[in-house]
């Protein structure tokens, strides 16, 4: 079982294949990629683009339901109605978590709203995928200053503090409502990250969608290298992705 | 069958990691590679640097067809280093490694010039790990390679990650800067590639921060030998080779 936690429905592939994810999926089962988070990209880029990006990944995912997981976005900026397109995601749409990035979307996670939509999340049982690793706005300790301030909310950082951030990942995650996502750092990084991180709380992703470059099979390559104990990385696989689910749930 | 280098590969014992000079030869063996420039461990980078290089150079001259030594020098050192760099590079370091996230400096600082200055005219390419943000980002590195236009210069990792997006257009800049893939990831690189064409790069791999042989396999898969030989030694044995062959 392998559980991609990471994965977008790019804006190549909705602009070539029209929210068909034929294509998509015979490279995620070329590498036995038994299901997929998958985040939205046009949202993540333009404000303008967001709820119609909501709405594409959700009938994305709604064509393969039992392997695709649906993720969506929103905008602090957009204040009130920011608010709104968080729960008519979850409510009306079925989004099972929240992605933001930052640094994209041009927003600080010091914004009033964002704290807002955290406290939504909570109340909406859903977790936050967060792009990290990157400032000003998506370093692994500014997301842990959420999570502080959030408890109730599960938090994911979902590079696991890319390729020189990592260490400060591994203290973010000392808090129990922040997991990683390995997804960004290099082999012998994952390999520290898995020893000093709660083994619970760790999940894979590859990024793939992107683009059209298949980075699927690179990141399999550098996990199943690493020197990590087979029963941790099948954990990390296959039952933690689901366990996020049901927690925040 | 042309010559295949490895850039960068990381040999001795630092906090997280042990990797010997015969680890290294098996881990070449492993992957097809005939040779690779090894380099020193961060604390060697930042603190006691003669040290360090003479580790480096020992390791080398154990499997001198194999290995490749370089040096690194912290710019902080000023005077000290500069003497530094020229007694590493007259025991026969060939490349200058500065890595400005760890040794606490901005790749365009003044601070380094001296260093630049002693390694062209050593012919010593010099490798500054680039990604780090504020500290080593793919422009600083053109800057530095407009104002000594007889260095050439690698930049380490394009970037990655967060500036991966400058890497090519910055390299693309200045004709003595060459590309090196190692953390920028073989999907990503290979368009770099594609948009700089075979001669702007070296293959470098980072061992064993990174699997020296899960790089070179990805790489290949992307960017078939047949097509891109020189990116896998004959570019970086040109540069070594200024100083004298090898
Ligand atoms: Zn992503």
């Amino acid at each position: 079982m392998i559980i991609d936690c990471h994965t977008h429905w790019g804006i190549a592939w909705q602009e070539r294949d029209r929210g068909d994810p034929a294509r998509w999926m015979a490279i995620a089962d070329q590498h036995g990629i038994t299901k997929a988070f998958l985040y939205p990209h046009a949202g993540i880029v333009r404000s303008d683009s967001c709820a119609v990006d909501n709405d594409t990944v959700a009938a994305v995912a709604a064509s393969a339901p039992d392997r695709l997981i649906p993720v969506a976005t929103a905008w602090p900026q957009m204040k009130e109605q920011g608010l709104e397109e968080v729960r008519r995601a979850v409510e009306v749409l079925g989004a099972r978590a929240l992605k933001f990035h930052p640094w994209l979307q041009g927003f600080s996670l010091a914004d009033p709203y964002l704290g807002r939509i955290c406290g939504l999340a909570a109340e909406l049982r859903v977790p936050i995928f967060f792009h990290d690793g990157t400032p000003c706005y998506c370093l692994p300790e500014q997301i842990a200053g959420l999570a502080r301030r959030f408890q109730a909310t599960c938090f994911v950082l979902a590079h696991a503090g890319l390729v020189w951030n990592w260490r400060s990942a591994i203290e973010a995650a000392r808090r129990s409502n922040v997991w990683l996502c390995l997804c960004g750092p290099p082999q012998r990084a994952l390999e520290v990250i898995c020893q000093r991180a709660d083994p619970d709380r760790i999940l894979w992703g590859s990024d793939f969608g992107f683009g059209f470059a298949d980075s699927i099979g690179y990141w399999l390559s550098v996990f199943r290298a690493a020197r990590i104990p087979d029963t941790m990385k099948e954990k990390i696989l296959g039952v933690n992705p689901l366990h996020l689910l049901q927690s925040a749930l | 069958m042309l010559v295949t280098i490895d850039c960068y590969c990381a040999v001795g014992n630092d906090r997280e990691y042990d990797f010997s000079a015969d680890d290294l030869i098996r881990a070449l063996d492993r992957a097809g590679v005939n040779r690779a420039v090894i380099t020193p461990v961060d604390r060697y980078m930042v603190v006691d640097n003669c040290e360090g290089n003479k580790f480096i150079l020992e390791s080398a001259q154990r499997h001198p067809d194999r290995l490749i030594p370089s040096c690194s020098i912290n710019p902080w050192f000023g005077k000290r280093g500069e003497q530094e760099l020229r007694r590493a590079a007259t025991e026969g370091a060939r490349l200058l490694v500065l890595h400005p996230f760890i040794q606490g400096y901005q790749a365009n600082d003044d601070l380094a010039w001296p260093l630049i200055e002693i390694a062209a005219e050593e012919r010593l390419p010099v490798y500054i790990h680039t990604g780090p943000p504020g500290n080593a980002s793919p422009w600083q590195v053109i800057d530095l390679a407009e104002q000594y236009p007889t260095a050439d210069f690698i930049m380490g990792h394009c970037g990655a990650t967060d500036f991966w997006n400058d890497a090519a257009l910055a390299a693309l800049s200045c004709e003595n800067v060459y590309v090196e893939p190692s953390l920028a990831r073989p999907f990503k690189f290979a368009a770099h590639m594609q948009a700089l064409g075979p001669a702007k790069g070296v293959m470098g791999s980072f061992a064993p921060i990174n699997d020296l042989a899960v790089e070179w396999t990805e790489m290949r898969k992307l960017l078939p030998p047949g097509d891109w030989s020189d990116f896998y030694g004959p570019n970086l044995l040109r540069l070594l080779a200024k100083r004298g062959p090898l």
